[in-house]
């Protein structure tokens, strides 16, 4: 278990490396944040000027070396815009994303187990079918067109819910469902046919055999053994929510977090701000990862020990 | 009694919302950063007029030019470059500190005599021609200006010349007696003025919270709170003015005005704002060199039809770069931009263009109706012969050797041909410096007129110049003035004030009422 450990950590090192890198080139592909800071018509002295205020003017290179020295004091660099320590900016705006994330997560397990559950057993009846075309339904319509219809809905016909911020328990349902919706659909068709493969095995038949409850043989022995495959695909899942969900979301719903921030500074070109924002996506997204891999490892003996 | 009773009851009911007043305004952009002096951007111009005073104000009622007191309660020439001004007395920032010749000074020289690259940047299109600000006394100070300045209550009226408080900027980083570049980066997350808001809660990019300041010298605020918070979609922007999560919301496109007219609670205002869109052309393009077929280019496009597909033909199309707040200097009666296209035709072939390819630059997003502008003037220019071709892209093209033609936008950042027109095509100015555009001694000389004449018979004179220069070799096309929209709950009522900037969001005693029913 400790190598697997071992190894896991090691992987996400490099990984991380590779992540700083890379975002450290693309971020200044886009232009220059001299355009954005300060508006319209400049001399081409002042924006010499500023370009050497904001220590743009030093070479790549140079500019590489302080970004990977800004992460050992913690702070990560001064926004080229606000001018504050980078970590103030992201720390401010990790929870309410976590928060969002944390709803969704909820949210989806909640339904889609039960309903892929529901799909396996029930899969000759009209019960199995209505879980299959809400999945494929519910995968086909994008979150920004059911965040639309919803806003549409909900808060301008119906005025029942708010559209804006993060004020009011109020102000998760419509958010966590557009973040949720797809995974949603996307898991309970993954945890339906996991059960589906699960249900035909021999075993299953054993445990039918020898007596065992209906509900035991499905959750016992059912349910233990697909939770090996869902497992993998919910980490992948959630991690690929916390990148790309959210800013979607949270630019729809001016939710102040880090998704919202990330399309701000980009189209800015806060490249301190949309470094750090996309590292810490990216950390999470290591982390989830791996936390995956431990409990999909714990969970399977035969990685756990190395021999799959 | 008992019906005058019920009246006067009645009555307080109604007066209730007048005395403990909050709104919420959803703004598709909120500043990162909050200081008069380093900022003029649409985004930052929003904010500052609410918690900021100048030394001169001016009467936004009117779009016609009126000077008044404002921290300073009068002002003279004591000498062909100098002036003297008077300041209002017991007046007192949100931090408490009272207002001296010394917060005066410093505000002015931190502009007039910059070290902090933003000022500079700031100073040197509008300001240079300022030495040095000085105390007389405590509430008497004089201002040097460098040559005799025709615009003294113009330049003194600008955002970029707010005052704000020396000792609690010097004390908000390093050593607290000493002015720092970080004091005024400090100073534009933690701003403090004289107006009548303080900024309780800035959040960049986010919110700002204003709250009525009491002490306030002038008018006090009609409102106790105001939150001003971003809400960049539109859609969730005007579903909050409906929901009641905000009373005021900014920047409603014009195909969205129907929608929240036909709602009987709500309403829009709008006005052409004082800014133009325009399209730039590269005069030193190789292509590009001869100027009939820059005139060509710009003669092909029929802008009243910009205007009416794109803005429902609210927005405002001029014939010369002149815009009515110019006062004075307003020139309506040039035509320096006109649509021809049968002139178009004949240049171009005088200048024998051959069909070569003319691209014409855009973002995707940045200005409202910027790409389906690009995209309409392309199939302009194609009736007319010129073979074009929009490029969508984020970055800056303006100063490229290759840039051929594109979109900009040029504000109005004071009410004088100087504040538009001269921020961007002075002599040496940003297009001049970014190599698209030449001046020459001739141009030279009729900008000086322009510029500094004291005669304004004189300075139209000049300005008719320069506006044949730029129609006879055009660096440039005025588009159109934009039709910017607010929209709001019924009962409010406020509009933008002719007499100011764009976007200003003004909160001030007389800017914002409320319908009694």
């Amino acid at each position: 278990m400790l190598t697997y450990l071992a190894r896991t950590i090691l992987k996400m090192l490099v990984t991380f490396f590779v992540i700083v890198t890379l975002v450290f080139f693309a971020t200044r592909l886009s232009g220059s944040p001299i355009d954005f800071v300060i508006g319209e018509g400049i001399t081409q002295e002042d924006r010499a000027l500023l370009t050497s205020y904001y220590g743009l003017d030093q070479s790549t290179w140079v500019q590489y070396r302080a970004f990977l020295a800004s992460f050992a004091d913690g702070q990560f660099g001064l926004s080229f815009v606000e001018r504050r320590p980078v970590a103030e900016i992201v720390g401010e705006r990790i929870w309410p994303s976590l928060q969002l994330l944390l709803s969704s997560v909820v949210l989806t397990l909640a339904l889609s187990l039960p309903l892929g559950i529901l799909g396996a057993v029930y899969r000759k009846s009209w019960i199995g079918s209505a879980v299959m075309v809400i999945a494929f339904v519910g995968y086909a319509v994008p979150n920004f067109v059911l965040a639309t219809l919803m806003i549409l809905i909900f808060s301008y016909w119906l005025n029942w819910l708010p559209v804006v911020g993060n004020g009011t328990p109020w102000h998760f349902i419509m958010p966590t469902i557009t973040m949720s919706g797809i995974l949603i659909a996307g898991l309970t068709r993954f945890t339906r046919n996991a059960m589906l493969d699960v249900l035909g095995q021999d075993y299953m038949r054993t445990a039918r055999a020898k007596g065992l409850s209906e509900q035991t043989v499905i959750f016992k022995h059912g349910l233990r053994n697909a939770s090996i495959t869902i497992l993998s695909v919910i980490g992948l899942q959630i991690a690929g929510l916390a990148a790309a969900g959210s800013v979607v979301v949270e630019a729809i719903f001016a939710w102040p977090g880090i998704g919202d921030l990330l399309v701000r500074s980009a189209i800015v070109r806060d490249y301190p701000v949309l470094q750090f924002g996309v590292i810490a996506v990216s950390v999470a997204v290591l982390f989830i990862n791996a936390a995956v891999d431990i409990a999909y490892a714990y969970a399977d003996p035969r990685i756990r020990l190395g021999r799959a | 009694m008992k019906r005058l009773l019920a009246t006067t009851a009645i009555a307080t009911l109604f007066a209730m919302p007048a005395l403990a007043v909050e709104i919420t305004v959803g703004a598709s952009n909120i500043a990162p950063y909050l200081d008069p002096g380093r900022d003029h951007s649409n985004v930052g111009s929003q904010f500052y007029y609410n918690s900021f005073d100048t030394l001169i104000a001016k009467n936004l009622d009117s779009d016609k030019t009126e000077w008044l007191p404002g921290l300073a309660v009068s002002w003279e020439l004591v000498e062909p470059t100098v002036m003297e001004l008077k300041l209002r007395e017991g007046v007192k920032f949100h931090n408490g500190e009272d207002l001296t010749a010394d917060d005066v000074v410093f505000s002015l020289n931190r502009m007039y005599q910059a070290t902090f690259p933003p000022y500079q940047v700031r100073a040197r299109d509008r300001l240079e021609n300022f030495a040095k600000a000085e105390k007389i006394d405590d509430h008497t100070v004089r201002i040097h200006a460098k040559r005799e300045e025709p615009l003294w209550e113009t330049l003194l009226n600008l955002q970029q010349v707010m005052i704000i408080p020396e000792e609690y900027t010097k004390a908000l980083a390093g050593d607290p007696k000493v002015a720092e570049d970080d004091d005024y980066e400090a100073f534009s997350l933690k701003p403090v003025g004289t107006g009548p808001y303080k900024i309780a809660t800035f959040s960049p990019g986010e919110q700002v919270v204003y709250e009525r300041f009491d002490d306030f010298w002038g008018d006090k605020a009609p409102l106790d709170r105001v939150t001003v918070k971003r809400m960049p979609e539109t859609a969730s922007r005007i579903t909050a003015l409906k929901t009641g999560e905000a009373d005021i919301i900014t920047n409603v496109a014009p195909d969205q005005l129907s929608l929240i007219d036909g709602d009987a609670n709500l309403k829009t205002v709008g006005a052409a704002t004082a800014l133009f869109h325009v399209m730039i052309m590269n005069v030193n393009h190789p292509k590009l060199k001869d100027p009939r077929i820059r005139q060509a280019m710009s003669l092909a496009i029929d802008r009243d039809t910009l205007n009416e597909a794109l803005w429902l033909g609210k927005a405002i199309v001029p014939a010369s770069h002149t815009m009515q707040e110019f006062g004075e200097l307003h020139m309506p009666e040039l035509t320096t931009f006109e649509y021809n296209p049968e002139r178009a035709k004949e240049l171009l072939k005088e200048a024998g263009y051959d069909g070569f390819e003319i691209t014409f630059d855009t973002d995707a997003v940045y200005y409202t109706n910027g790409l389906l502008a690009a995209q309409a003037i392309m199939e302009m220019w194609a009736e007319v012969g010129i073979k074009g071709k929009v490029q969508v892209g984020e970055k800056w093209t303006g100063n490229s050797p290759e840039l051929m033609a594109r979109n900009w936008s040029n504000p109005m950042y004071f009410a004088d041909p100087f504040g538009s027109f001269g921020v961007m095509w002075a002599p040496n100015g940003p297009s001049e410096s970014e190599g698209r555009f030449n001046t020459d001694e001739a141009y030279a000389k009729a900008w000086e007129r322009f510029r500094f004449s004291k005669d304004v018979a004189e300075r139209r004179a000049a300005y008719g110049e320069l506006m044949e220069r730029i129609q006879a070799d055009p660096p440039v096309l005025p588009l159109y003035r934009p039709f910017e929209s607010w929209a709001m709950r019924k009962d409010i009522n406020w509009a933008p004030k002719p007499g100011n900037i764009p976007y200003v969001l003004d909160f001030r005693a007389g800017s914002i009422s409320f319908a009694s029913n």
